[in-house]
């Protein structure tokens, strides 16, 4: 196996094996801060999708997580009521199913990304930081701003949404449920990224011309990409819904993104296990400095300094003694 | 003559907006740079404001003082952090002035906590003007007309000024400057600076008639960059127009679009239609420049 | 005479005052190589980029294989089979021979939507690679990373690319560019192969180069074409050897 392979192995062994660990030994807050961490790494790998491979530094991807939250809560809070979504054109009911709302959130989240990724790869540079962001911001402005859903106060959910034939309550099956999701996205990385789409996507973020030359136009592959990657983020968004039994516009703010962007950094850029040492770790200081200090975003801001200055390759470009990849 | 006066209101807002703006597309033009951060130097000036009003009873010292310390504040970050990140892509500096909010955030909040400070204004400011029958907020003229003389001044400073020559001859070629045997790393301190201390100013006017709270930068530097994708990058010109479009867009949507929905559809319904609608405005009219201009209505096409 | 695969007629473009492109006529024949040549700021970079599509004439025409393409994106003309080279190397410098071979292949082929397949084990693509990779003669590097190739194999990386379009004809712009003397000496054997495969427009300043070369060979100064003929007739112009060759015995 491959130094980077080894290391990807190893990550993944850490994040189940603790959880397994936490889960005998009984602690099961643990657990929840595993699959946190899990979930937090889904966010991270849809993101590096499009801004590791794709070049395309979305700083939006706040509005597809907090989609995917939204979706779930929704549909979720209805199913409880009873009450329908819509009764036009025809009934449509709400659902406490995860294998309904999944799709829904994609769904939704794509179509969302289709539309801002067209307006957004119009441009590319500093713009396409600050259009992603941009409309990312009206989302939340608009969730901020819409009373029927909770508004500011966001909207609750009581009970975890079902997954068939396991009791998605209990934590270690929860955790099994947001890993084998992420273990699927990984594996859907590593295969679109070595097929044709991937080769092409790469090629358009490191030679833009030379790609055109052969043929190939950037803007369809790329706009592919942001939808994909959007998916994959909405997903997690939809978990970390079900984790809290919670939705509100701090899914959506723009420090969310930020978050996200900040796993996929702190793992390595464009690596394909990144994203979840970046979580991991993330999600580790966030519990352990969190005791320390209430000031703890502040020594956050201080090590993401330090390895944007000091360490470009991130925690596995550290493993692997590679240089960073974009 | 309720238009008239979301009219103004629109104006100050816009130009509030303005001095946002002139910084981070200065920032960008000349040293290629996105400062997240700004918004951050635009919190430091409120609070610089509100402290030194407090202390001395002088809300002009406290605006004296807004400028200061944001301008030190920013000339501080911009030899500690900024200068080791214009060689480096968008994604390092993105992530770099990410972690300088967290930083100044949190420290602000340690300093000051997390309660709002409220500033009052001095009494040849907190009275009304009246303007042919609308009797109207003198502090809101006082910013138009502020707003407006900075413009002017800015103008004047790219255009007129041996200094201004430097910034447009550093934003054309950053080689060439450094050719002319121009000090670009005290330039490049200067206009970060400049542009920090615009920011804290703004940050002090809006922190008067609102309040100074930790993360009051950040709706506003992203409003901020909304007038600079729809105005172009670099430009000043482009700042300009692009906040009074903004501004005007966001608060007359906001004033007229409750009594225009609720011409077709029922009072309540068009209230919550009508804010939810009226917040997304802007990023509506950002998609419409997007579209129609992708480089911003002054921007250079390529 | 055979109609011509690439037809630029009467191409005209201005930057502001300047005209970079006045009224050219040039045709590019079946089997020939033609040069183009032309001092430095002569307009042969912006002539070559309104061919390949990375900028549009203000008026003229472009025909290729009969058909308009002056309407047409970049990659829609590379796809018709207008394979470019680069006047700096533009290879895809992180990626293998192989990987960037691949990705030429697959251009031409159309399909860049699949998701499941890894390109590598993908005969379809990697068969017409390392065809083409032989062609160009860098067999023992197809698993090398662009970015460790010398100077003369990025070239050859480059042809190798080209011929992966499947080209009807190849524009190439300075191949020899940077090259020393036993490269070019290579680098001209394989481009005299080169012919066989499609027609070649050659913008070039190695004299030495395009003399050996060349069938036909295009003078462009100031944005208008001064002259064209054989290598012998354009040797011997008396206003090419003022305005260009400066007299000298090149």
């Amino acid at each position: 196996m491959s130094r980077a392979g080894t290391v990807n192995a190893a990550l993944l062994a850490v994040l189940i094996g603790g959880a397994i660990a936490a889960h005998l030994a009984g602690e099961l807050f643990v657990v929840t801060l595993a699959t946190k961490a899990a979930i937090f790494a889904l966010a991270g790998v849809g993101l590096n999708f499009a801004l590791g491979y794709g070049g395309l530094i979305s700083f939006g991807h706040a509005a597809f997580f907090g989609l995917g939250g939204y979706v779930t809560g929704i549909l979720a809070s209805h199913a409880m009521s009873g009450e329908p979504l819509t009764t036009l054109p025809y009934t449509m009911n709400g659902t406490n199913e995860m294998l309904a709302i999944w799709p829904m959130a994609m769904l939704v989240c794509g179509l969302a990304a289709l539309a801002i990724g067209a307006l957004s790869l119009r441009t590319s540079g500093v713009y396409f930081i600050m259009v992603t962001l941009a409309f990312a911001q009206m989302i939340y402005w608009f969730a901020v701003g819409w009373p029927r859903y909770g508004g500011e106060d966001g909207l609750s959910f009581y009970v975890r949404n079902v997954f068939p034939g396991v009791n998605s309550m209990q934590p270690l099956t929860w955790f099994a449920i947001c890993t084998g999701l992420l273990l699927l996205a990984l594996v859907f990385t590593a295969t679109v990224m070595r097929a044709r789409f991937g080769l092409a996507l790469q090629a358009a973020r490191r030679n833009p011309q030379r790609t055109v030359a052969v043929g190939i136009r950037p803007f369809g592959i790329r706009l592919t990409a942001f939808v994909l990657s959007a998916m994959i983020t909405g997903l997690a968004g939809s978990l970390y819904a079900d984790l809290n039994r919670f939705v509100s516009p701090a899914m959506l703010n723009w420090h969310m993104s930020g978050e996200i962007m900040v796993f996929v950094i702190l793992g390595g850029v464009g690596r394909l296990t990144g994203p979840v040492a970046g979580a991991m770790l993330f999600v580790a200081m966030e519990h352990l400095l969190g005791g320390v200090s209430e000031y703890w975003p502040a020594l956050l801001g201080l090590v993401l300094l330090g390895i944007v200055l000091f360490a470009p390759g991130g925690i596995v470009g550290i493993l692997t003694g590679g240089r960073r990849r974009v | 003559m309720l238009i008239f006066e979301q009219f103004l209101n629109g104006l100050q807002y816009g130009m509030t907006l303005f001095l946002m703006a002139a910084g981070l597309t200065l920032v960008f033009g000349v040293m290629g740079l996105i400062n997240l951060a700004h918004g951050s130097l635009y919190m430091i000036g409120a609070f610089a404001c509100a402290a030194v009003a407090q202390a001395t009873g002088s809300f002009w010292l406290g605006v004296g003082a807004s400028l200061a310390a944001a301008a030190a504040a920013g000339a501080l970050i911009e030899l500690a952090v900024i200068r080791r990140l214009y060689h480096r892509d968008h994604l390092d500096q993105v992530l770099a002035t990410f972690a300088l909010i967290l930083i100044a955030s949190e420290g602000t909040r340690w300093v000051f906590g997390s309660f709002p400070l409220y500033l009052s204004l001095p009494p040849s400011l907190s009275g009304t003007v009246s303007l042919g029958g609308l009797v109207y907020p003198s502090f809101r003229l006082a910013v138009i007309g502020l707003g407006l003389a900075i413009a002017v001044f800015l103008f004047w400073l790219m255009r007129g000024t041996r200094l201004g020559i430097r910034i447009r001859a550093g934003e054309a070629d950053r080689e060439m400057i450094g050719a002319l045997g121009v000090d670009i790393r005290s330039l490049y301190t200067v206009v970060f600076a400049l542009g920090a201390g615009l920011a804290g100013l703004a940050g002090a006017l809006v922190g008067a008639v609102q309040s100074v709270q930790v993360g009051m930068g950040e709706p506003v530097l992203i409003l901020a960059f909304v007038v600079i994708v729809i105005g172009g990058i670099g430009s000043i010109g482009g700042a300009l127009a692009g906040a009074l479009l903004v501004g005007m867009t966001d608060t007359l949507g906001r004033a007229l679009l409750p009594a225009a929905l609720a011409t077709i559809m029922p009072q309540a319904s068009a209230t919550a239609v009508a804010a939810s609608l009226a917040s997304m405005l802007v990023y509506i009219l950002m998609a419409a420049v997007l579209v129609w201009r992708p480089t911003g209505l002054f921007g250079v096409r390529g | 005479m055979s109609d011509p695969i690439l037809h630029v007629s009467r191409l005209r473009k201005s930057f502001g005052a300047l005209t970079a492109t006045d009224d050219v006529d040039l045709t590019l024949h079946p089997g020939e190589i033609h040069a183009l040549i032309g001092p430095n700021g002569a307009g042969k970079s912006t002539l070559i980029k309104q061919i390949v599509g990375e900028l549009r004439q203000d008026a003229g025409q472009i025909r290729f294989e009969g058909q308009r393409i002056d309407r047409l994106d970049a990659a829609a003309r590379a796809r018709l089979g207008l394979a470019r080279s680069f006047q700096v190397s533009s290879v895809i410098a992180d990626f293998t021979v192989l990987q960037n071979v691949v990705l030429a292949v697959q251009g031409a082929s159309g399909a860049s939507f699949r998701f499941l397949r890894p390109v590598l084990k993908d005969p379809a693509l990697t068969e017409p690679a390392l065809f083409h990779i032989r062609q160009a003669g860098l067999s023992e590097r197809t698993d090398t990373p662009a970015a460790a190739l010398s100077h003369g194999e990025r070239r050859k990386l480059e042809i190798a690319m080209a011929l992966a379009l499947r080209p009807r004809a190849f524009l190439l712009d300075e191949p020899m560019a940077g090259m020393g003397a036993e490269g070019a000496r290579t680098l001209v054997a394989l481009l005299s192969d080169l012919r066989t495969e499609a027609p070649i427009l050659l913008v070039e300043h190695d004299m030495d180069a395009v003399f050996a070369l060349a069938d036909r060979v295009s003078v462009l100064v100031y944005g208008r074409i001064v002259a064209t003929g054989t290598v012998d007739e354009i040797r011997a112009d008396p206003e090419v050897r003022r305005s260009y060759l400066g007299g000298d015995d090149a």
